[in-house]
């Protein structure tokens, strides 16, 4: 197992977050982490990307790699463009030529080229959302981290957006945790599934879903099937 | 947007007037060019000013003093408000300094400024201290109201630390420096010229207005002060045509 999470117990002010929390998790998949709100899923996030220390247990696997953090919010910088915002990230890691060259890429992927020397300010909440999705998908990153990514968007540009992640993500497999409240968001995207329980949080079961992303289709048995357990597993008391 | 521009600046030009029409109305009404020199005698006086010797010369070295304490100011109050934000001991340790600084009175600095420097420096020596707190209060509260989510995002993505301070402390605390440089620009003004008029510089606005008032000469002192006002104006459209220019910094 590369990444685990040994008995982790985080409290803030007096309200246990996590309790007790143990995950043992490959490299190269696609995680997917649901659950409701206040099971301490960002709070998860967050200790995996070192600015969250725990209060009691052991975290391994996630120290000295690069890390791509989609946050809640989009964290751009309102005096950089959307080419700008993306540079910000890239610039200490890559040469100029290659950065241009990600930079094109990602941005014609979420749908932004004829916005790309637009401020922050100008653009719409989807538009800067999908900018955030672009700068974290460009870094050269070995673990992702995405909170909720397609929250807010519409249902075709969220289809689309999804579709296009999966292809990034096949073409260079890095290691990604993924919240998310949606259950079909979590059988189109994860492999293994966690289920979270309410506050605190901790792990209440583990779904496999090995079908390859490419035959993935809400409408197919298998992928009903799954949700079907997935439902049965956050029912169950 | 187009209309409610020209409305504007209709009504700007309407009380600008109004304003004119006021002091004419005082100056006919006490009828005494000593005690209220009317709009048309200050604008003759203000040319006869203009074409005098030295008045370039005064001009220039009033508008010299007042941008080298100016820019001294502004170049240690960041350096200051970064080092106090950036450290609670160094704000801790500025801390008094800076409230008897901002408490003493204007008059008082000034007269102990000439008891203990040559003339040109004291106007200098004064809008320093007069600068000096405002600046460094607007860049540690610049500093204190920093969005650390994005310090938090540049530090995951691992942005080098040079590049932190120039891409995104700088730009954020902009608008706090711009705001507390354009107050200060104006406070400049009013502090130099004051100082001049007690320390009386060879060539100096200040200088000038205090010979004027010896002189009983009040349109002079109209005509000098609206020299002065008219500095100020063009200093202020220049801090924000620089203010426009450093928003797309980074």
């Amino acid at each position: 197992m590369t990444f685990s999470l040994r008995d982790i117990d985080v409290t803030f002010d007096d309200l246990p977050v996590l309790k007790n929390l143990t995950m043992e998790m490959d490299e190269h998949q696609l995680i997917c982490i649901l659950g409701p709100s206040g099971a301490g899923k960002t709070t998860l996030l967050n200790l995996m990307s070192g600015s969250l220390q725990p209060d009691r247990g052991q975290i391994q696997g996630f120290e000295g790699k690069s890390i791509s953090y989609l946050f809640q919010e989009t964290r751009l910088l309102r005096w950089k463009t959307v080419e700008g915002n993306i540079d910000f990230v890239l610039k200490d890691h890559l040469s100029k030529m290659e950065r241009v060259e990600i930079i094109n890429r990602y941005i014609e992927m979420v749908g932004l080229s004829e916005f790309r020397r637009y401020y922050p300010d100008q653009l719409s909440g989807g538009m800067k959302q999908r900018v955030a999705i672009a700068r974290a998908f460009a870094f050269p990153s070995d673990i992702l981290l995405m909170d909720e990514p397609f929250k807010g968007l519409d249902l075709q540009l969220k289809s689309a957006l999804m579709q296009a992640f999966i292809d990034v993500w096949l073409t260079d497999k890095r290691s990604v945790f993924f919240i998310t409240h949606d259950l079909d968001e979590a059988v189109l995207l994860g492999e293994k599934i966690y289920v979270f329980t309410p506050s605190p949080g901790r792990v209440k079961g583990v779904i496999t879903n090995s079908i390859p992303h490419k035959e993935r289709n809400l409408n197919s048995d298998s992928l009903r099937s799954i949700e079907d357990r997935l439902i049965e597993l956050i029912t169950a008391p | 947007m187009r209309n409610s521009t020209i409305r504007n600046s209709l009504l700007s030009a309407a009380s600008i007037l109004a304003l004119l029409l006021v002091w004419k109305l005082l100056a006919v009404y006490w009828n005494q060019e000593l005690i209220m020199p009317s709009p048309e005698t200050t604008l003759v006086t203000m040319w006869q000013v203009i074409q005098a010797d030295g008045f370039w010369q005064s001009v220039g070295y009033t508008l010299g003093r007042g941008l080298l304490g100016f820019v001294i100011s502004c170049a240690v109050g960041v350096l200051a408000g970064f080092a106090a934000g950036f450290s609670p001991p160094v704000m801790w340790l500025l801390q008094p300094w800076v409230t008897v600084i901002r408490t003493i009175p204007v008059m008082s600095v000034i007269i102990l400024a000439i008891i203990w420097f040559r003339t040109d420096i004291v106007p200098i020596f004064v809008t320093f201290l007069m600068i000096f707190p405002i600046i460094y209060s607007n860049v540690l509260s610049g500093i204190k109201n920093i969005d650390n989510r994005l310090l938090e995002m540049a530090h995951i993505y691992r942005v080098r630390p040079r590049r932190i301070m120039t891409e995104l402390y700088f730009p954020a605390i902009l608008p706090y420096l711009m705001a507390g440089a354009s107050n200060a620009m104006g406070i400049t003004w009013k502090v130099i010229i004051a100082a001049e008029i007690l320390s009386q510089p060879r060539f100096a606005i200040g200088t000038n207005l205090m010979v004027a008032k010896i002189d009983l000469e009040t349109a002079r002192v109209f005509a000098w002060t609206a020299v002065a006002i008219a500095i100020s104006f063009v200093l202020e459209y220049g801090l924000n045509t620089l203010e426009n220019r450093l928003k797309k910094w980074g």
